[in-house]
C-alpha cells in the first residue's frame, strides 16, 4: 500500500509552519540567555576557529590562546597580542578579563619612543569595551572599565564616564568602594548636585550597613570615607563659589575663585629637525605640576574638533587604527611658570606618518582635568581662570578654558623643500621667551594667590 | 507497532556491535577521562575549562556517532539485501524507516548515557565541593545534546533515503553546521534594514525552515552563569517540541521518498 502524498505534504507544510513559529519564539530567548555572545559577530573567525566554535571548545581554546598571549606580553611582542585578543573575545565572549586587559593594552601600551601612547587605537579600545559590556551585561566590570578609559585615558568628555559608571552602579555586583568614583566623574562633568546626591545616597546605605553590623571594620571605614568625601565636596563647592553661582549671588561675596587669575599663556613651536619639535612657553601659575595638553594632528582629521576628538566612533571592533593619519598628544609639564618639551616623532614613522599636507598644533587647558588644589583657585568650570589672549568659552560649552591653535605644513614638519635650510618657528600672540626658567634645577613655590611674576 | 519495535531493537543490537561506533565512543570517553589534565593549559578556572572541554567532547562525539550511525542504516540493508527479507513480511516501508530511526536514537541514547555518566563522575572527582545542584545543572546539557542529535539523526535518515552514505555525511554535516553556527547570521540578515527585501526574505526563509540546532547548546549558561529565564521549563518544552516537529517532518519526508524508491 502506497502512502498518500497530498495529505503528507500538507502535514509537512503545516508542521514546518508551526516549527517556524516555535523557532521564532525560542531563538531570541536562547540568544539572550544561552548564546555566548549577544551580538553574534563571528565574521572575524577563520575556518578552523569556526570549527572549534562549532565543536564546543570555545572556552578551552580561548583559554589556551590567552596563555599564549601572556607569553607575548612577557616578550614585549605587543602587536602579536592584538589578533589573539580578538579571537579570544570571539570564541569566549564571557572572558571578562580578556576584554578588560585587551582594552587597557590597546589604549595604553602602543607607545612611541617617548612613551606617548598611540591614541588612534582609542576608538578600538572603546568598541571592545562596549562589546564586552553588551556580552556581559550582568556584571558591572566592563561598564566600569570602559568608564575608566573615558575618565583616565581620554581624560575629557566626562559625560561619557558618567554614563558608563551610572550603568556600572546599577549592577548588583558593583563593589561598594568603587561606587564613590561616580561622584568624581559627576564633578568633572560639572554635575555638582548629582555628585552630592550620589554621596548622600552612598552614605545612607553605608550607615544602614553599619547599623546592621556595627562591629564590622569595613562598614565603619566606609562611613568615615564617605563622610570625609562629602564634607570635602561641600566645603570646596562653598569656597569655590559654586553654591553662590547657583544662587545668583556670586558677585556679592568673596570666593577663592574671585577675581579670575590671568595665567599668562603663550607658546612657541620650533621644528628643530625633521619631525622633532621644541615646544616652550609660559604659564603663570606658580604651583608645580600643571600639565598643558598639546596635540599635533592632521588639520583635516575626520574625527578632529577644536580642542577635542570624537573618540567613540563605532560599536564595531576594528583593531587596525587609521594608519595614514597623525595624532600626537602630550602633556607640557609646568615648572617655574614655564614649560619646555622636546617632542621627537622621528623614530616612530608608523605612529606619525605625516601623510597629510597641513597640521594643527593645539594647546588646551581645562581646570576640570586639574588636581583639586588648582581647581580651588580656577573653579570647576574656570570661573577663576582668565587669559588676555587665549581664554575660550566656546570649545567647551559653559566652561572657561585656555585654547590656542597654531598651524604647520608637512614641508615645515619634515624640514623639506624651502624649509630644508630655514628653521620653522610658529608662536602664539604675545609669546614671552622663557629663558632657562623651565630647565632650572631650583623650583620656586610661592602661594597661588600672589600676583604673577613680571614676565621676561 | 510491534514490527517497528522489533526493527528498532534489532537496530540497537547491530549498532552496539559496530566497531567503528565503539571506537568513536571509546575515544570520546578517553578524552573525557583525560580532560582534567588539560585544564592546566588554560588561563581560565578549572571549573570553566573542565566543563567546557567535557561538554564539547560529548557534543562532538555524539554528532559524529549520530551521523555515522544513521547514514549507513538503510544503504547497508539494501547492500546486504536483508531489506527484502523484512519487506516480504507484513511490514510497511514506513514501519521499517521508523523502526530504523528509533533504533538509531536508542543506540545513541545508550552511548550518550555512558558518556554522561563518565562526565558526571569526572566532574564529581575533580570538583569535590560541587553540590548536587551543580551536578544536575551540568547533566542538563547532555540531555539537550541528545535532543539535538536525535534531530540530526532524523536529518541523516531523510538524506539516506536518496543519497549515498558519503554524500549524506557531507549533507547532514552541512545542515548541522548551518543550523548551529549560521543561525545568528541568517537572523542578522533577516533583520538588516539595509538589505533588499528579496535578500531579507531569503534569509528569513532559511532561518525559519532550516532546523535550528543552536538553541540546544545551553552549556554557555552552565559554564558562565545561570540563565535568568522566568520559566526555564517553558523554554525547554518549546525547544523539545520544536525538535519533535522537525523530526516528524524529516521522517515523513523520508517515508515519502522511501515509499517510492526502487530497492
Amino acid at each position: 500500500m502506497r502512502l498518500k502524498r497530498t495529505p503528507l505534504l500538507a502535514s509537512i507544510v503545516a508542521l514546518v509552519a508551526v516549527g517556524g513559529v516555535l523557532n521564532r519564539t525560542a531563538y531570541p530567548i536562547w540568544v539572550s540567555n544561552y548564546s555566548p555572545r549577544v551580538d553574534a559577530d563571528i565574521s572575524g573567525l577563520q575556518a578552523d576557529q569556526l570549527l572549534i566554535a562549532l565543536a564546543g571548545f570555545r572556552e578551552m581554546v580561548a583559554g589556551i590562546l590567552w596563555v599564549r598571549a601572556d607569553t607575548f606580553f612577557d616578550e614585549g611582542n605587543y602587536d602579536a597580542i592584538l589578533p589573539i585578543i580578538r579571537v579570544v573575545t570571539m570564541l569566549d565572549p564571557k572572558q571578562i578579563d580578556v576584554y578588560a586587559t585587551g582594552m587597557w593594552h590597546i589604549a595604553y601600551n602602543f607607545t612611541d619612543e617617548q612613551n606617548r601612547s598611540d591614541r588612534r587605537y582609542i576608538p578600538s579600545a572603546l568598541a571592545l569595551g562596549s562589546e564586552g559590556a553588551r556580552n556581559n551585561d550582568y556584571t558591572y566590570e566592563l561598564f566600569f572599565e570602559t568608564g575608566w578609559l573615558w575618565y583616565h585615558k581620554i581624560d575629557d568628555d566626562y559625560d561619557n564616564a558618567v554614563d558608563w559608571w551610572e550603568q556600572a552602579t546599577e549592577r548588583k555586583d558593583m563593589q561598594v568602594a568603587r561606587k564613590n568614583i561616580l561622584a568624581m566623574a559627576y564633578l568633572r562633568a560639572g554635575k555638582f548636585d548629582e555628585a552630592i546626591d550620589h554621596y548622600e545616597g552612598l552614605l545612607a546605605n553605608a550607615q544602614a550597613e553599619l547599623k546592621k553590623n556595627p562591629n564590622e571594620f569595613a562598614n565603619r571605614q566606609n562611613v568615615d570615607t564617605l563622610e570625609g568625601n562629602l564634607d570635602n565636596l561641600l566645603v570646596r563647592l562653598a569656597q569655590r563659589g559654586n553654591f553662590a553661582i547657583k544662587g545668583g549671588y556670586y558677585d556679592q561675596w568673596s570666593y577663592d575663585t574671585r577675581p579670575p587669575y590671568d595665567v599668562g599663556f603663550s607658546a612657541q613651536v620650533t621644528v628643530e629637525d625633521s619631525k622633532v619639535l621644541r615646544v616652550e612657553g609660559t604659564w603663570g601659575v606658580q604651583p608645580v605640576g600643571t600639565r598643558v595638553r598639546i596635540v599635533l594632528r592632521d588639520r583635516d582629521y575626520a574625527s578632529g574638533r577644536p580642542a577635542a576628538m570624537v573618540w567613540a566612533r563605532s560599536n564595531q571592533v576594528d583593531l587596525d587604527p587609521e594608519k595614514n593619519v597623525t595624532f600626537m598628544q602630550d602633556g607640557l609639564f609646568v615648572k617655574n611658570q614655564a614649560f619646555f618639551r622636546r617632542v621627537d616623532m622621528s623614530r616612530d614613522p608608523t605612529m606619525y606618518p605625516f601623510s597629510s599636507d597641513n597640521y594643527v598644533v593645539e594647546f588646551y587647558y581645562n581646570p576640570r582635568s586639574g588636581p583639586p588644589h588648582i581647581q580651588d583657585r580656577f573653579g570647576y568650570s574656570g570661573e577663576g581662570l582668565t587669559d588676555k589672549n587665549y581664554l575660550n568659552t566656546e570649545v567647551r560649552e559653559g566652561q572657561r578654558v585656555i585654547f590656542a591653535s597654531l598651524e604647520l605644513t608637512r614641508d615645515q614638519l619634515l624640514r623639506q623643500g624651502e624649509w630644508s635650510t630655514k628653521v620653522p618657528i610658529v608662536r602664539t600672540k604675545g609669546y614671552v621667551a622663557t629663558g632657562s626658567r623651565q630647565t632650572d634645577e631650583v623650583i620656586n613655590v610661592p602661594g597661588l594667590r600672589n600676583e604673577p611674576e613680571p614676565t621676561e | 507497532m510491534n514490527a517497528v519495535l522489533s526493527i528498532a531493537k534489532t537496530t540497537i543490537g547491530e549498532a552496539i556491535r559496530r566497531r567503528v561506533l565503539l571506537v568513536i565512543l571509546l575515544i570520546g570517553v578517553l578524552f573525557l577521562v583525560i580532560a582534567p589534565g588539560l585544564s592546566v593549559l588554560s588561563a581560565r578556572q578549572n571549573y570553566t575549562v573542565l566543563t567546557s572541554f567535557t561538554l564539547g567532547i560529548i557534543q562532538l562525539t555524539s554528532a559524529v556517532i549520530a551521523i555515522v550511525l544513521t547514514v549507513y542504516l538503510l544503504p547497508n540493508e539494501v547492500e546486504r539485501r536483508t531489506i527484502y527479507t523484512i519487506l516480504s513480511k507484513p511490514v510497511y516501508r514506513w514501519h521499517f524507516l521508523l523502526g530504523k530511526y528509533l533504533g538509531a536514537v536508542g543506540a545513541l541514547a545508550m552511548m550518550m548515557l555512558l558518556m554522561s555518566t563518565v562526565l558526571v563522575l569526572v566532574f564529581k572527582i575533580m570538583q569535590r565541593d560541587a553540590s548536587m545542584e551543580d551536578v544536575m545543572r551540568l547533566a542538563t546539557a547532555p540531555i539537550f545534546f541528545f535532543v539535538q542529535m536525535s534531530l540530526l539523526a532524523a536529518v541523516a535518515m531523510f538524506f539516506s533515503t536518496f543519497v549515498s552514505p558519503i554524500v549524506n555525511i557531507f549533507l547532514s554535516g552541512g545542515v548541522y553546521l548551518i543550523g548551529t553556527l549560521f543561525s545568528p547570521v541568517f537572523q542578522d540578515l533577516s533583520n538588516n534594514k539595509n538589505l533588499s527585501p528579496a535578500v531579507k526574505g531569503a534569509a528569513t526563509l532559511v532561518h525559519t525552515v532550516v532546523p535550528n540546532f543552536a538553541q540546544y547548546n545551553i552549556q554557555s549558561g552552565i559554564i558562565n552563569r545561570g540563565p535568568e529565564l522566568r520559566s526555564v521549563e517553558l523554554y525547554y518544552a518549546t525547544i523539545v517540541g520544536y525538535a519533535l516537529i522537525y523530526i516528524t517532518v524529516f521522517l515523513i519526508a523520508g517515508m515519502m521518498v522511501f515509499d517510492r524508491k526502487e530497492v
